[in-house]
């Protein structure tokens, strides 16, 4: 969000309402979230919210969150695509092969290089996939359902064929710890204090350089109220895995991901024409926007994460498997909209997004820990899904 | 015309919170006749139409409606209800549904039906009839999409009054008409008076009020002004009931001085980039000067618009002819290249083309020059901040702060934000298509003023206009285009209406040669 000049001082108090009112909807989904917890753990007698569970609740999520962020931008500027979750099964696959039949005729006993290896050539996958998918859709004006639904097809195969349908194990030293190890609660504790020191940093950078500008600030003690609530959830999610093993190395890789995209979403050129193709495409492409390059890129980005996916995926999972991935472009897709994100393109928040597929995670989790089959997990998906769209449309026509 | 009162207001008031929209309006519109209303964005126009339409039903207004001497009540159903009272309005952005033909929008919600099956020859036979008794011109099996605007609009008369409609709403019919078809409209609005239909009309074009209305109704602020017989109304008078000020000139003295030639256009031709055969620009040259304005005049359909978008890299393929900035050939591959060399355009549809609607204001301005404030990868999201609001404070966007949507502007705040965004890009030469349509009176003579600053800074701007008064008023020169050329260029010192609509119609030729014989 861009701060307001603010025309007149203002009293904190006044600030932190404005703040509360102009984002609505995402504290709404938080309260949905708060409620949510609340209810499995009452139901679940506590279970729930243990150390253990909520450490796994994180690192059930994280394979399609990291999809949903760059499915954000793909909804956003006016697209869907449908392959990710095969891509990302795809890439599981070709790593597991790599992990289990190439690198140690290569580099016998070199099992740190393997996985650097791995990681490097499953993300490489992904991000040429998205190179070709992005080449059709942008340049030769194929439209992205149409793509990406046949890419589904064609990975599927490509899985089959890859697999010859056997299970390919990926389990092997340092490559399992991508997807399946934790941080030493030193790292917690060091990566904690890291972030609350670079929030505030930012905090006064950013008031610094608003008034080298010559801007209103706006009030102190509203700005570091808010800096020092991001803090405290920081540290309070390290305080709590640490509980546990430790933060979570998916969670992290998760983490990263999703604060540069978001970075990325509002101050960079690339983010920005993204939100305006999104939200008017002839106004755009007449304000001198490269409507075809962005179009590119964002599929180029969103091959890039399905990459990423794939590799936690292999390592998560600990094999690459025919299923690999089936059904995940629901989840990623459900945990944007969930989020906020508009299918008429324009509107979408990565942080929206993250919220959406906690959600999307948590009732799963809390319906298992309950031992409901999992056919009723899958209505019950459903169910949130559409409830939640329809609190929201609700809302939004009651404001 | 008989003194029968259709339609009273009776000290009606419409507030929202924090402002009063309407405010003790009482006036009457009479039987048969064509009533204008007009006044500025904001005079509550769109509002006492909203409160007959039954957008705001009954209740959420204080004061009465009468109709036909009882109180119009428009309940839950409210709109549906309207129309069935026979109160039909014409929106300005046209409500068809453009894929199905002319008699299925006429007939929308109200096919008719014999045991579930739609009787189609019915529905066309009685859209046929519907179309002749009113002299509308429009084949009733067409597909919408494929119609004029004009036509558009007819298909749109006759929906409302095959639901019987007793008045008829008219909201700026005419903003996207061009000439010949206003005059169609104001013919058919004619025919619609011998029927007995009453008219309603809402114009920004003040002209248009001394053609077609009866009598006129003036609102400023929400506040009744006047009602008053049309015969017994002056332009001069409109104006100042309208501002509540006497306005002595629409348009603002400007200390333009033309400098060197900055554009040059030399009988340019392109063809439609999707259809190689069909030509969009056939023969166009002119040149523009530093810190002129040259306004291009001509009928809709002439060209005017293929011609600058094509200037501005973003519609038609150039097969002929050069385009000289500053005695350099250029070509424009796209907009982007465009704004590069200097060329910047404000388009003619500024919410289709000019806007990100759904964003804000500052997101808007900065759009088009992002990259200015881009350091490597990074926005520098003060600067631009504080860049944006320079323009904003100097155009006079009014708005609460630079973080409000677009979409909640009125329409001449929103056209200033498209002139800040592509002012940003520090052109040369500003192309400006039609930049006060749809705009009231006082905030169009803003925009002209903000013209004037421009030229005197040494801007060349090209100003497309489809108001002949405005294409007088505030141009050094004007060219003249007929069917996709140019057909001549006029001296403002010699320039008439007469002579641009003789050009401009194609009727020119005959009056030259007369003037040779002189």
């Amino acid at each position: 969000m861009t701060a307001l000049p603010a025309t007149q001082k203002e009293s904190a108090t006044n600030a932190i309402t404005k703040q509360l009112r102009g984002n609505l909807q995402t504290y709404a989904l938080v309260i949905a979230l708060v409620v949510i917890w609340g209810l499995f753990a009452v139901l679940t007698n506590g279970t729930y919210l243990s150390p253990q569970n909520v450490s796994n609740l994180f690192r059930q999520m994280t394979i399609t969150a990291i999809m949903s962020v760059g499915m954000v931008l793909v909804i956003v500027h006016g697209s869907i695509d449908l392959s990710v979750g095969r891509l990302a099964g795809f890439v599981s696959v070709v790593v597991a092969i790599l992990q289990l039949r190439t690198w140690h005729h290569l580099f016998p006993e070199q099992t740190l290089l393997a996985a650097i290896l791995s990681t490097i050539c499953g993300i490489g996958v992904g991000t040429l996939y998205g190179i070709v998918q992005g080449y059709i859709i942008a340049y030769l004006r194929v439209t992205s359902f149409i793509v990406t639904l046949g890419s589904m097809w064609i990975l599927n195969g490509a899985i089959l064929v890859a697999t010859e349908g056997k299970t390919i194990a990926a389990n092997q030293e340092y490559f399992e710890d991508i997807g399946q190890g934790y941080l030493d609660p030193l790292w917690g504790w060091l990566i904690a204090a890291g972030v609350v020191v670079i929030l505030f940093v930012t905090m006064i950078l950013g008031r610094r350089r608003k008034a080298k500008y010559g801007f209103t600030l706006p009030s102190m003690f509203a700005d570091i109220l808010k800096t020092a609530f991001f803090a405290a959830l920081v540290v309070g999610y390290v305080v709590y895995v640490n509980a546990y093993r430790g933060i979570q190395n998916p969670v992290l890789i998760l983490a990263i991901v999703a604060v540069i995209v978001s970075y990325m979403a509002d101050n960079t050129r690339f983010g920005r024409y993204v939100y305006a193709i999104g939200g008017n495409i002839e106004a755009s492409r007449l304000s001198g926007i490269n409507i075809k390059l962005t179009m590119f890129q964002v599929f180029v980005l969103m091959g890039f994460l399905c990459g990423v996916a794939g590799v936690v995926m292999a390592s998560y999972v600990g094999y690459g498997t025919i299923a690999a991935g089936t059904g995940y472009e629901l989840y990623v897709i459900a945990g944007c909209i969930l989020g906020g994100t508009s299918t008429l393109g324009g509107v979408g928040t990565i942080f929206g997004a993250m919220v959406g597929a906690l959600i999307m995670a948590s009732v799963t989790n809390g319906l298992q820990i309950m031992n409901v089959p999992s056919s009723w997990q899958y209505v019950v998906n459903g169910l949130v899904l559409v409830i939640a769209v329809y609190a929201d449309v609700y809302f939004k026509k009651n404001k | 015309m008989s003194d029968d009162v259709i339609l009273e207001f009776k000290n009606v008031t419409k507030k929202f919170p924090g402002i009063t929209a309407l405010s003790d309006v009482s006036f009457n519109i009479k039987r048969g006749e064509i009533h204008g209303i007009c006044g500025e964005n904001g005079a509550g126009k769109s509002t006492l139409m909203k409160i007959l339409s039954g957008v705001y039903p009954h209740g959420t207004y204080t004061g009465e409606v009468l109709y036909n001497g009882k109180e119009l009540k428009l309940g839950d159903r409210s709109i549906r209800q309207a129309t069935e009272e026979g109160i039909a309005i014409v929106y300005q952005e046209l409500t068809l549904v453009p894929t199905i033909t002319v008699g299925e929008n006429i007939h929308l919600g109200k096919e008719p039906v014999e045991r579930g099956i739609i009787n189609w020859d019915k529905l066309y036979s009685d859209t046929d009839r519907l179309l002749k008794k009113y002299h509308l011109d429009v084949p009733s099996h067409a597909m919408v999409r494929h119609l004029g605007v004009g036509k558009m609009q007819m298909t749109e008369i006759a929906k409302a009054l095959s639901e019987d409609a007793k008045i008829l709403i008219l909201d700026e019919p005419t903003s996207a008409l061009a000439e010949s078809e206003i005059d169609q409209l104001m013919d058919i609005l004619r025919g619609l008076k011998k029927h007995g239909v009453t008219c309603i009309y809402i114009s920004h074009k003040l002209e248009e009020f001394f053609q077609i209305t009866d009598s006129v109704t003036v609102l400023r602020d929400g506040k009744h002004i006047v009602t008053e017989q049309t015969k017994k109304l002056k332009v001069e008078d409109l104006v100042r009931h309208m501002v509540g000020r006497a306005m002595k000139e629409r348009f603002p003295k400007g200390h333009r001085k033309p400098g060197e030639v900055i554009l040059e256009v030399e009988d340019l031709h392109a063809q439609d980039p999707n259809d190689r055969n069909f030509e969009i620009v056939k023969g166009v040259s002119f040149n523009l000067r530093k810190g002129e304005i040259l306004g291009i005049a001509g009928l809709m359909g002439s060209g005017r618009t293929e011609l600058v978008m094509t200037i501005f890299g973003e519609y038609g393929k150039v097969t002929q002819g050069k385009i000289k900035l500053n005695g350099k050939e250029i070509t424009t591959k796209n907009s982007a290249d465009a704004m590069r060399q200097g060329i910047s355009l404000v388009p003619e549809d500024r919410k289709r083309h000019g806007l990100v609607l759904i964003q804000s204001i500052l997101r808007n301005i900065s759009l088009a020059t992002l990259s200015r404030f881009s350091k490597l990868f990074r926005i520098n999201d003060s600067a631009e901040l504080k860049e944006s609001m320079e323009f904003a404070k100097s155009l006079t966007i009014k708005a609460s702060n630079l973080n409000a949507k677009a979409e909640s502007l009125s329409g001449g705040n929103q056209q200033k934000v498209v002139i800040s965004k592509w002012l940003m890009s520090k052109p040369k030469v500003l192309i400006m298509d039609d930049p006060t349509r749809g705009i009231d009176v006082g905030t169009k003579y803003e925009i002209y003023k903000i013209m004037n600053q421009l030229a005197e800074q040494g801007i060349g701007i090209i100003m497309i206009s489809s108001e002949l008064e405005e294409v007088l008023g505030m141009s050094d020169r004007v060219v003249v285009m007929h069917e996709d050329r140019s057909v001549g260029t006029l001296d403002i010192a010699d320039a008439t209406q007469e002579k641009i609509m003789a050009l401009a119609t194609g009727t020119a030729a005959k009056s030259k040669t007369r003037k040779v014989k002189k």
